[in-house]
């Protein structure tokens, strides 16, 4: 049992922290909550003024929420599941010895290492539709007679955010996963196989279930951050063509960048970021599920 | 005798240095003069600064130059924008939100004129031009510079959408240049099936700014409204506003206007009327110029847009003005910057060298710019029947709008009726507040 001038120097101690904490996560989420219950934008020359419910009901009928809801939602579905599948299989690979597996470790990760901006604009460049390499490949490979406009055809040009969100990102997961197989000791599948299992069954008896930790908490981090994606989508489509690659950060930020509509863009981060809470949170009782 | 000599070697470094400490006084207080005394003895010119895209702000050098020379008092300084004009608007957006903006003078597209004056970074300039002085430029372009009756923009050039069509074509099938939007239709359609060309009209249907800009003109042409800048009252799902995009429709589904058109910019409706492949194209008046190099020169001629039966056509206006930043500490010499570009003698050496449209009325018909330009007569006839982008502050969004909804109802994946319905209810939310 603490007695009380313990516990005092104990809030003492945590004081500095927890200030910090507040100053740069609980005010600004604190603010937008605040300012979301008020129009500030042009038509109310940047004044706040009070209108409660109204920027939660003008979104119910902004056709352009929904959309960059969807967009943002078929890239983060698409591109976590692509990234968990390869993620795995690298590391299953990175897993085994063999000649030379520290340089093929490091070779991997690179492109997780990449400033996003920079291997966004490359990729803008790799699908370009006059001198990009994809077309270039597909051309000589006979199956194109003239290029594809990747990034100006709306569904393709999705499927060119999630090429590329997958090649930068399977690193991370590669990495978190590799971590999770080599706490599994080796000594589980030599028993499994006097047991008479063959590979196949080992798998998915023996490291995928001894996974699961890795691969939630893998998810949870791939999730939260490609929900929030921006910058490799800003980079190469700008969300075009015709809006069919806006997410919904995309959104916010012409929100309050281009049309200065504060009050309805801290609704839009609002309930973003309580979509976002939600999926953490289920996540996190399937996370805590597993562990018991 | 070593330990002396050391002594003698000593006091001839000592002496040395002395020497050279004084050197360094003289060069110390020689410095001090240079760039701390003297300058607040003479008087340091006024920094005047702007952005401007980077293209355009080279073509502007001569005249920076000249200006300079005139005015020792003011150093005017343009620094080079990204060539997008979105990103230009948006770094003097964040220059001016963060405060402390740089920019003394603001170089803006129509367009951005009200969102700045509402909130509140432009200066009032309706006290420094004299009503005689205001009437020397295109009304449309002086209204285009107007927020709540007040002027924060005076034009420098301008711009505006027409009609372009080939003489040689109608001259060929007998036809006079269309009047209304079913003359238009009639005509492609005749053309189209003697053979002559491949497509009646050319459009730009992409979805982006230029596709609200081409559909203000047909709207007007229709006799509706896109919101009513006094009221706010929102007129795109009046019967004026669908008949506009039926009209789009029609040309798409009966094969007037390619099947493309609905992802045409200015460039490519340009290169397929340049390559004799179009009897009319929409466009802007660079294209004239463009087109006098190509297979079809002088075969083609301008025209105001077409309209319907009893409406009068309408010519989107585009073009750049100039404004003071609320933020700029010499609001003054700003002015003189302001006043010395948009001047008789700066624009016609602007739009000598560049082909641009003036703003001044006068110019249409000068001696000198129709010894270059023959065409710039028929050009004000254009520019005069002006309609106007809404110059509302939430113009940028209301926009965004319109563009989503009419690319929805021309690539037919909404009716006209539903397209216009959600628009206008999205755009009366918009400005509900």
């Amino acid at each position: 049992m603490l007695n009380k001038r313990e516990q005092f120097t104990g809030w003492l101690l945590l004081f500095p922290a927890l200030f910090i904490l507040g100053l740069v996560f609980i005010y600004p989420i604190a603010r937008a909550f605040w300012l979301s219950w008020f129009a500030e934008n042009l038509g109310t020359q940047l004044e706040p003024v009070f209108t409660g419910l109204g920027n939660y009901q003008r979104m119910l009928g902004d056709g352009r929420f929904w959309q960059s809801l969807w967009n943002t939602s078929v890239f983060t579905m698409a591109s976590v599941t692509l990234e968990l599948l390869l993620g795995l299989g690298i590391a299953l690979v990175l897993n085994k010895t063999f000649f030379g597996r520290g340089v093929v470790r490091t070779i991997a990760i690179i492109p997780w290492a990449l400033p996003t901006a920079v291997m966004g604009l490359a990729w803008a460049w790799i699908f370009n539709d006059q001198y990009g390499v994809v077309n270039d490949i597909l051309i000589r490979l006979g199956l194109l007679d003239t290029g594809i406009n990747w990034l100006g055809t709306p569904t393709l040009a999705m499927v060119a955010l999630i090429v590329a969100d997958v090649w930068k990102t399977t690193p991370f997961i590669s990495i978190i996963l590799l971590a999770g197989l080599q706490s599994i000791s080796e000594d589980l599948y030599e028993a499994h196989k006097m047991d008479g299992a063959s590979p196949w069954q080992s798998f998915w008896q023996i490291t995928l279930p001894l996974l699961m930790p890795q691969i939630l908490i893998a998810l949870l981090f791939r999730f939260a951050q490609s929900f929030g994606v921006f910058d490799l989508v800003q980079v190469m489509t700008g969300g075009g063509p015709a809006g069919s690659t806006e997410t919904v950060s995309i959104y916010i930020y012409s929100t309050v960048m281009r049309y200065l509509d504060f009050g309805y863009g801290a609704a839009l981060v609002v309930v973003t970021f309580l979509l976002l809470i939600l999926a953490v949170a289920i996540i996190s009782v399937m996370l805590k599920r597993v562990r018991a | 005798m070593f330990i002396f000599r050391c002594l003698t070697k000593l006091k001839k470094i000592g002496s040395r240095l002395l020497k050279a400490k004084r050197l360094l006084a003289i060069f110390l207080v020689s410095l001090a003069i240079q760039f701390a005394i003297l300058p607040a003895w003479t008087q340091q010119p006024v920094i005047i600064k702007t952005l401007i895209r980077a293209d355009e702000a080279q073509q502007l050098q001569p005249l920076v130059k000249e200006f300079n020379q005139q005015h020792p008092d003011i150093k005017f300084q343009i620094l080079e924008a990204p060539s997008d004009s979105n990103q230009v608007e948006d770094l003097y957006t964040s220059s001016f939100l963060l405060g402390n903006s740089p920019y003394d003078v603001v170089y803006m597209d129509i367009v951005w004129t009200p969102k700045f004056a509402a909130a509140g970074w432009l200066r009032d300039l309706s006290d420094r031009l004299s009503p005689e002085e205001a009437e020397k430029y295109l009304e449309g372009d002086i209204a285009g510079g107007m927020y709540q009756d007040r002027l924060y923009r005076l034009p420098f050039r301008s711009d505006a959408g027409m009609l372009y069509y080939r003489q040689d074509l109608l001259d060929k099938a007998g036809y006079e240049p269309p009047e209304t939007f079913g003359e238009l239709l009639e005509i492609s359609q005749d053309l189209q099936q003697q053979g002559l060309a491949d497509w009646g009209y050319v459009w730009q249907g992409k979805q982006y700014e230029g596709l609200a800009a081409m559909f203000v003109e047909i709207l007007q042409g229709s006799g509706g409204f896109w919101v009513e800048p006094d009221t706010l009252e929102v007129g795109l799902d009046r019967p004026a506003a669908i008949k506009a995009v039926e009209f789009l429709r029609t040309a798409i589904a009966s094969k007037i206007s390619p099947p493309g058109v609905t992802t045409y910019a200015e460039e490519e409706t340009r290169r397929l009327f340049q390559n004799g492949r179009a009897v009319f194209l929409r466009n802007w008046p660079y294209v004239y110029s463009l087109a006098l190099d190509s297979p079809i020169a002088g075969k083609y001629n301008i025209k105001p847009m077409v309209h319907a039966v009893g409406e009068t056509s309408g010519a989107t206006l585009g073009g750049w003005g100039l404004g003071i930043a609320k933020s700029s500490k010499h609001p003054d010499a700003a002015w003189e910057v302001i006043k010395f570009l948009s001047s008789e003698d700066s624009q016609r050496k602007f739009i000598l060298e560049t082909g641009f449209v003036p703003s001044r009325i006068d110019l249409f018909n000068d001696p000198k710019i129709i010894a270059k330009y023959d065409y710039y007569p028929k050009l004000l006839e254009v520019v005069q029947s002006s309609a106007l982008r809404p110059p509302i502050p939430q113009y940028a969004q209301a926009s965004d709008i319109l563009q989503r909804y009419l690319s929805a109802a021309i690539t037919g994946s909404m009716t006209p009726e539903q397209a216009m319905k959600t628009a206008a209810n999205e755009t009366r939310n918009l400005l509900k507040r």
